[in-house]
């Protein structure tokens, strides 16, 4: 039976490292097995981490069924496997009818006479068993042992090696899993500037598909924004040449495929072999949203800082002036004292206007305040505000007047409001008109009263027409104003349940500032009084 | 005579200039935007530029970033006025020889700005 017996030990140890796939292996070795130990039924057990519990590894047999199934954990307790595990010796069942243990029983009853358990060693720590069964009474014996031992240890070393190498396949799906669903750009980069690693998200940041940083040198920092590629070159050379053990929040900009600027944040560290620093890697966040907040934050702070405190600085230099025109001796000049009044009052009222737009549009927009909803004509408003501001406007050269229809519904709104949104428009167009004409004028449409306010100012580009009514927009940030004024408009038109926008056909063009508020109708107010609208309504 | 460029786009400012600078040792030429700012500059090279920063039109900030590319004004003292302190327009200081006048200043403040930016002009 023994006969080539060597040449079978070298094969199937050949067979047992030929893969890393253990159940590639066992098939392969208990075909070879078989030549030489003769078995109904062989399997391979090994022992949970906890050791209570062991697991049919792999499981070969020639009958159908079995209670004993490959991949399905049984415990330990009372099994043949905890013999051979506790005492690190082989053990034999002679006859499975009046063996001791409880998988005697549930083996006979599969017509099993006899078995043999052999351990597995790795390193020292018994991992499990390798347990053959035979229809044979009384089969096993010491020469199948000395045989199989032999054989034993390759087998154990290998079932580690496929442990390992299944944990090691596991984690590399994670990791792979990690980079490739992550948003942010995760790399590893040599010294010389070859990517190693780029994860596929910088093609969603960049419009660059990783390829291109595998494929080229250098490439990443070649996207890097030209003002940004001398700090960034010095910031690597100080991980590379290990003055810094990790750098934060490192943030520069990249051109985008597109040619628009992407804000980005990076995060990296030494790429270490054998203590050399080797290259960089880590990570950058696509930071574009929050700079582009950060940027209207910081403009916001800064036109209403300057819009505050150039009025407060021209009243302290007005004053200056004025004692100072004091202490020459002399009495303030009629003409001195005027123009001092003049700045005094000017700037007083720029600033009280300042602080009461921006008083509105919080109040506005928190909402706390109710529509003080009355009956108002639109006509009467339309003729008081060009009453009050025509003074204004012919100081530049700029007729103001009206064109209103025979007859406009009362319509249902905030009187204070609908002033203020008009009088600001009328304002604004003053502002922004040198000479020429404004005219209100007022549209009655079937479910609105349409407003419109034409001047023939310096009008608007596209840009500004899509922006105009944002808070704190502002064409340069040295505009007039603090960019409030038609952010409250659209507030208020909004409350009404109207529309507003802005018609111009281009700079130097004129603009047409046009809203709608609508008209709630007498019937729709009788509608829901019906008994008593008629009535009262014509009183 | 030392001659002073002011660019400043406030009528009112305008008038504390010259309020301030009046009976002092400089010839005083007030200008209300950069482009006539440039003109002037074009013309001759003044001892001194005071710049006001936001202005509309060319800001104050892009005039002396123009102002120091023509090689006659490389070295000439600017002083830059705002109301907004001197902080978000630090970067500046990388064209040279500039100093910040914080608004309000009173006339002394003034004064010794101008007679410090003589000092440091090389």
């Amino acid at each position: 039976m023994f006969t080539n017996k060597k040449e079978i030990i070298l094969n199937i140890n050949r067979i047992i490292f030929s893969s890393l796939d253990i159940r590639e292996v066992y098939q392969t070795m208990s075909k070879e097995l078989l030549k030489v130990i003769d078995f109904d039924r062989m399997s391979v057990t090994l022992i949970t981490e906890d050791n209570n519990l062991y697991e049919t590894f792999v499981l070969s047999k020639d009958y159908e069924y079995t209670e004993l199934k490959e991949g399905v954990q049984y415990p330990m307790e009372g099994s043949l496997m905890k013999r051979v595990v506790q005492f690190r010796q082989p053990v034999i069942v002679e006859d499975t009818s009046k063996g001791g243990f409880l998988t005697d029983s549930v083996l006979y009853k599969e017509g099993i006479h006899s078995r043999l358990g052999y351990p597995l060693e790795h390193k020292g720590c018994v991992i499990g068993s390798v347990n053959f069964g035979s229809k044979r009474k009384d089969y096993y014996s010491k020469k199948h042992i000395t045989f199989f031992s032999q054989i034993a240890p390759q087998l154990a070393m290998a079932i580690e090696n496929t442990r390992l190498f299944n944990g090691i396949k596991e984690a590399e799906e994670k990791y792979r899993t990690v980079i490739e669903s992550s948003p942010d750009i995760i790399f590893e980069c040599t010294k010389d500037g070859e990517f190693l690693l780029m994860s596929p998200s910088v093609e969603k940041i960049t419009g660059y598909p990783a390829n291109q940083f595998y494929e080229n040198r250098g490439y990443g920092l070649s996207l890097c924004h030209e003002e940004d590629q001398e700090s960034m070159q010095r910031e690597i050379l100080q991980i590379l040449n290990g003055q810094n053990n990790s750098l934060m929040d490192i943030e520069f900009r990249v051109i985008h495929k597109q040619g628009h600027v992407v804000w980005l944040s990076l995060e990296m560290v030494p790429m270490k072999q054998n203590n050399d620093i080797i290259g960089i890697e880590g990570f950058c966040r696509d930071i574009t949203e929050r700079k582009k907040l950060d940027e209207l934050k910081d403009n916001l702070v800064r036109d209403v800082t300057h819009e505050l405190k150039t009025p407060v600085a021209k009243i302290e230099m007005a004053i200056d002036m004025f004692e100072r025109s004091i202490t020459l001796g002399n009495k303030v000049s009629l003409g001195r004292g005027s123009q001092i009044h003049e700045i005094l009052r000017n700037n007083v009222k720029r600033l009280k206007n300042s602080i009461k737009n921006i008083l509105d549009i919080s109040k506005l927009e928190s909402g706390v305040e109710p529509l003080k909803l009355s009956d108002i004509s639109i006509a009467a408003l339309v003729k008081q505000i060009v009453y009050e501001q025509k003074d204004s406007a012919s100081t530049k050269t700029i007729v103001l007047t009206h064109q209103l229809p025979s007859s406009i519904p009362i319509i249902k709104a905030d009187r204070d409001m609908i002033y203020h949104l008009i009088n600001h428009l009328v304002n604004n167009a003053i502002k922004f008109t040198e000479h020429g004409k404004i005219i209100i004028s007022a549209n009655v449409l079937p479910d609105v009263v349409e407003v419109t306010v034409e001047d023939t100012g310096r009008g608007l580009d596209e840009k500004t027409r899509e922006r105009v009514f944002e808070k704190f927009y502002k064409e340069t940030p040295s505009a007039f104003g603090s960019g409030i004024g038609l952010a409250i408009c659209k507030n208020i038109v909004q409350k009404h349940r109207g529309r507003i926008w802005v018609e111009s056909e281009g700079r130097g063009k004129g603009a047409r500032f046009k809203f709608t508020l609508p008209i709630i109708t007498n019937n729709l107010f009788m509608g829901a009084r019906e008994n008593e609208g008629i009535v009262n309504c014509r009183r | 005579m030392k001659e002073l460029l002011i660019v400043e786009d406030d009528l009112e400012m305008q008038e504390f200039y010259k309020d301030m600078l009046q009976g002092e040792p400089f010839t005083v030429t007030i200008v209300s935007n950069a482009e006539e700012g440039i003109k002037k500059t074009k013309e001759k090279i003044y001892d001194l530029v005071i710049l006001d920063i936001l202005m509309e039109g060319v800001t104050g900030d892009r005039f002396f970033a123009l102002l120091r590319r023509d090689s006659r004004y490389k070295e000439v003292p600017v002083i830059m006025a705002s109301a907004l302190d001197e902080k978000t327009y630090r970067c500046f200081r990388a064209l040279g020889n500039v100093s910040f006048l914080e608004k309000p200043f009173n006339k002394e403040r003034l004064l010794s700005e101008i007679t410090m930016r003589f000092k440091s002009k090389k």
